[in-house]
């Protein structure tokens, strides 16, 4: 009587223990995972911005060089080992600082721009990086978990020759 | 007392048995938990000081001639300096600095430039730097219980977006390249 008693508390405590090890293994592991993921996707939108901003020159072919050359970029993410899917490019003009009543205004984006000419500058969003969860699961984490990116570049016109 | 040295004895080898299989379990959740998590940071890092580097070398001035390949000595001095940015977060680092991770060497670190093969409507003529790739060749995360060795990973690509300086002591027939103003 006495020693089965004993035995469901070892493994009451085990169970708990084991929820506790989940949730501490979960915290290293998945929670990891998701910085890393965070950190490649930041720095891919902003690689991208920059490349897609420095093929804008005023001209719609600029606008699909630029397009081209996002797609083209090999950066990865997921410790390094999956393409960056559903990549969104958007083009807007610049805000005209010095104009009366111009600082408040929105940057308006658009990904297909009808005046490519006023186009200066690009937003490169990352949206659908999901990292799956492995082990937060198991104490009422979610399945998967995204982490978007998103970054803006501007053009610069001037190049300057030593 | 002869009744009840049995049962006492077998409740002690439970005991033990108990604390023999949940300990192991436990030493083999913690140890890769350890290692993994070890290694998930130190791979952060890794991400951050590539990124860091390839932004310092997309913005870095270009020394060079116009065509000119990994030989150019003025282009390696470049890469030296794009190296120690990613491992030290210093082109220029002192005799006392200290790797962003334990053990990362210059040498680890891979920047291949990827030159313009046509002249573009931006003025960059062909030969000019159009894009910069650092990488990471063969580092190995020892995480005491298991090492991981990465390679060609983290790796960025970014647009070069400098200033475009050819070198000055090249013969006359390699006329550098002349972007529009």
């Amino acid at each position: 009587m006495g020693s089965s008693r004993q035995r469901g508390f070892v493994l009451i405590a085990m169970s708990i223990t084991m929820l506790l090890l989940l949730a501490v293994m979960g915290m290293a592991f998945d929670l990891g995972r998701i910085y890393i993921a965070r950190n490649e996707a930041q720095i891919f939108t902003d690689a991208a911005a920059m490349t897609a901003a420095s093929k804008l020159d005023g001209t719609a072919a600029g606008i699909e060089r630029a397009r081209d050359a996002v797609k083209r970029l090999p950066m990865r993410w997921n410790l390094g080992t999956q393409e960056f899917t559903g990549v969104i490019i958007e083009f807007g003009h610049d805000i005209e600082f010095g104009h009366p009543g111009s600082q408040g205004d929105p940057v308006k984006w658009d990904r297909d721009p009808k005046d490519p000419a006023q186009v200066t500058m690009a937003r490169v969003t990352a949206p659908a990086n999901s990292v799956d969860i492995t082990f937060l699961r198991a104490v009422g984490g979610p399945n998967a978990f995204t982490v978007p990116a998103s970054s803006t570049a501007s053009s610069n016109p001037v190049r300057v020759t030593e | 007392m002869s009744r009840t040295l049995p049962i006492k004895r077998s409740e002690r080898g439970h005991a033990m048995l108990e604390l023999a299989i949940s300990a192991s379990v436990m030493v083999t959740c913690l140890v890769g938990t350890f290692q993994f998590g070890y290694t998930f940071y130190v791979y952060n890092q890794l991400v951050t000081a590539v990124g860091n580097g390839g932004r310092y070398a997309a913005m870095r001035t270009w020394h060079g001639t116009s065509g000119g390949g990994t030989s150019d000595q003025d282009v390696e001095l470049g890469n030296r300096a794009i190296r120690n940015m990613v491992v030290y977060g210093d082109p220029e680092p002192g005799p006392d600095a200290v790797p962003v991770v334990v053990k990362l060497k210059p040498e680890q670190v891979e920047v291949r430039w990827v030159m313009s093969d046509k002249s573009d409507a931006k003025g960059d003529a062909k030969g000019a730097p159009a894009a910069v790739n650092v990488s990471i060749r063969d580092y190995t995360v020892d995480a005491v219980f298991k090492t991981f060795t990465f390679t060609g990973r983290p790796a960025v690509e970014f647009p070069f977006v400098g200033q475009f300086a050819a070198s000055q002591q090249k013969p006359a027939e390699q006329k550098p390249a002349e972007p529009k103003p």
